[in-house]
């Protein structure tokens, strides 16, 4: 190893120092107001206004006062419910389109994703006046189904991405499957869907960490707090009385963001190891 | 995704079942069309609707048609709505153009920063970088509107460390945009960075020896080598970016809820963007009208920068 190692050339040697040093500063930046969030959560109240790193009184009583309150486990458990049905609800509605335009013949099978792409630039949360002006006619607001039923709308984006999986299944296996006298059902069900399974983990997750992110439907459907998503939730405990819930807040948002963000960073070194992309390319 | 596969699997698709049209296909297409067009077209439509109409909490039930009364009241300088549409409006695009140009040249400077051979540990600079990517937005916004406080934030007492007397960041006109524009810098700066390290990783190393052999400087192989092929690369997500930031709701809103408050006009603050506009018109004001009408201006707007978009990169585009 130390022979195939090269001498560096005294300009690329400052280069690289200089790098390093610019990334060391960045990543400072980076990790530094998250760790912040780690001390306060250990911080007992009333030790505020300080910038260092460890607790004054390090203890777990901001944890206690979250679970003994029982509000939290409202929120969490309001936010799985959405995130798991929104999950589920996406991969029902968006698997047998993209089989469509991955297999089938049709009028609009050539521009039709594109189409909706472009429909959904437009994200459907800026339509708010009118789903709280409806909503509110019909008396349904403050009903956590409904804040569901209005995000369940077929993404375009997962359609293409699910579409562009189907295609790397080989045709061989669809034409092995017709001799066997399968018809369109069953590729779909038995060869296709079963193969694609990698993709569908991924629509699946990101599906549920990006409703993890919701708050301007929340805020407009949802009104008592035991409908509390845990982005209202957060939002209520910040905004009153910032002071007083500040610990409080730290410790929800780390017991939160932690799940998701381990689930965010392994799905995504998951892609990017092409498991996904090219697994069954061959 | 090489173009070799993609005309291979043209070339089988032909002997695939069924070589004429398929009505079934309408069937598979069903579930998502069905729930596309009731959650995404109709709430559309019905807000093109409403922004022709006075509903409001006034005219709950009975609303009636007003024509273009809406849409002319935001332009008329002499009308108060249009004292809260156009320093909104204006502050709406800043925003966008500014923080999607920073978010993408911090992202590029790091990752040519990164993309060095000499750096053996750069794969670990990478995975702590992309932190804040994988954080819920939401959370991380929360947490930054904490941290800003002015009185028991830890920036400020960090600060003080250094000397630095309090800095009303959330809370003058100024420091508030300035803190919009850092925490979404923070949020978005790894994305940018992963896309434009993808892009300089596909380019070959020959061309950068080629440029040596010419005798090109750093700078020329940068300007030369580098940024037309990134340049090809990011160019369909800076446009769709940018798109993005016009609709941002959670940045503004859970950084600042919009404020401070403007002395002019109670309806928007100093960093409300047309979103969270929408969002006060209706649910602090219940001006459905109102709200309903900034939706369709965004409309438009997206609907203008989404076409350029799909034009100048043939993005999402089918080879069939």
């Amino acid at each position: 190893m130390a022979a195939g190692k090269k001498r560096m050339r005294p300009g690329e040697f400052v280069t690289l120092w200089i790098s390093r040093l610019v990334i060391w500063i960045v990543i400072v930046l980076t990790v530094l107001p998250m760790l912040y969030v780690v001390t306060a959560s250990f911080n007992p109240t009333q030790a505020y206004f300080s910038s260092s790193l460890i607790p004054s009184q390090p203890s777990l009583a901001n944890y206690q006062a979250l679970f003994q309150q029982g509000q939290f486990v409202v929120w969490l458990r309001n936010s799985t419910i959405v995130g798991l049905s929104l999950g589920v609800g996406q991969l029902l509605i968006t698997a047998t389109a993209a089989y469509a335009f991955s297999r089938m013949r049709f009028f609009g099978r050539k521009n039709g994703i594109m189409f909706l792409l472009i429909l959904q630039m437009f994200p459907n949360f800026l339509t708010i006046s009118v789903i709280y002006y409806a909503l509110a006619q019909w008396g349904l607001l403050d009903n956590l189904w409904v804040y569901i039923l209005v995000q369940m709308g077929g993404s375009a984006y997962n359609i293409w991405l699910l579409k562009k999986y189907f295609d790397t299944v080989p045709r061989e296996l669809d034409e092995a499957a017709v001799m066997d006298g399968a018809g369109h059902w069953q590729i779909f069900w038995k060869v296709v869907l079963p193969l694609a399974r990698p993709m569908l983990v991924v629509i699946f997750f990101f599906t549920l960490i990006g409703s993890f992110s919701e708050y301007i439907l929340a805020g407009t459907i949802i009104q008592s707090a035991s409908n509390y998503t845990l982005g209202l939730g957060l939002y209520s405990l910040i905004a009153n009385q910032f002071a007083k819930n500040w610990g409080e807040f730290a410790a929800a948002a780390l017991l939160s963001a932690l799940p998701l963000t381990i689930a965010f960073g392994l799905l995504n070194r998951w892609i990017a190891s092409g498991l996904v992309a090219g697994s069954v390319k061959g | 995704m090489s173009t070799g596969h993609m005309s291979l699997g043209h070339k089988t698709r032909k002997r695939g079942i069924g070589g004429k049209m398929q009505w079934s296909a309408y069937g598979y297409l069903s579930p998502a069309l069905i729930t596309i067009a009731i959650f995404s077209v109709v709430p559309t439509l019905l807000t093109i609707v409403v922004s022709f109409t006075n509903a409001s909490a006034i005219h709950f039930t009975n609303p009636s048609f007003v024509g273009f009364k809406n849409f002319a009241d935001l332009f008329n300088m002499n009308d108060p709505l249009a004292q809260v549409f156009i320093p909104t409006f204006i502050w709406t695009v800043t925003f966008a153009a500014v923080s999607t140009t920073l978010n993408y040249f911090l992202g590029l400077f790091l990752a040519v920063l990164l993309n060095n051979k000499n750096m053996k540990e750069s794969a670990i600079y990478r995975s702590i970088l992309i932190i804040p990517w994988a954080v819920p937005g939401l959370i991380s916004i929360l947490i930054w509107q904490g941290l800003l406080n002015q009185s028991y934030g830890q920036i400020n007492a960090l600060l003080h460390t250094f000397g630095i007397t309090d800095i009303p960041w959330l809370v003058s006109p100024f420091w508030a945009r300035v803190s919009v524009i850092m925490v979404n810098l923070w949020l978005s700066f790894p994305y940018m960075m992963t896309v434009c390290l993808g892009g300089l990783q596909a380019i070959p190393e020959e061309l950068y020896e080629a440029a040596g052999i010419d005798g090109a400087t750093f700078w020329q192989k940068f300007r030369f080598v580098t940024m037309p092929s990134i340049w090809k690369i990011s160019l369909p997500l800076l446009i769709p970016g940018f798109a993005y930031q016009f609709t941002n709701f959670n940045i503004i809103y859970l950084l600042t809820a919009g404020g401070p408050g403007r002395n002019s006009t109670q309806f928007a603050g100093y960093t409300d963007n047309l979103a969270s506009a929408i969002y006060k018109m209706s649910l602090q004001f219940s001006r459905y009208d109102l709200g309903a009408t900034l939706a369709v201006v965004l409309f438009v707007l997206v609907g203008v920068f989404s076409w350029i978009n799909m034009r100048a990169t043939g993005a999402f585009q089918e080879v069939d």
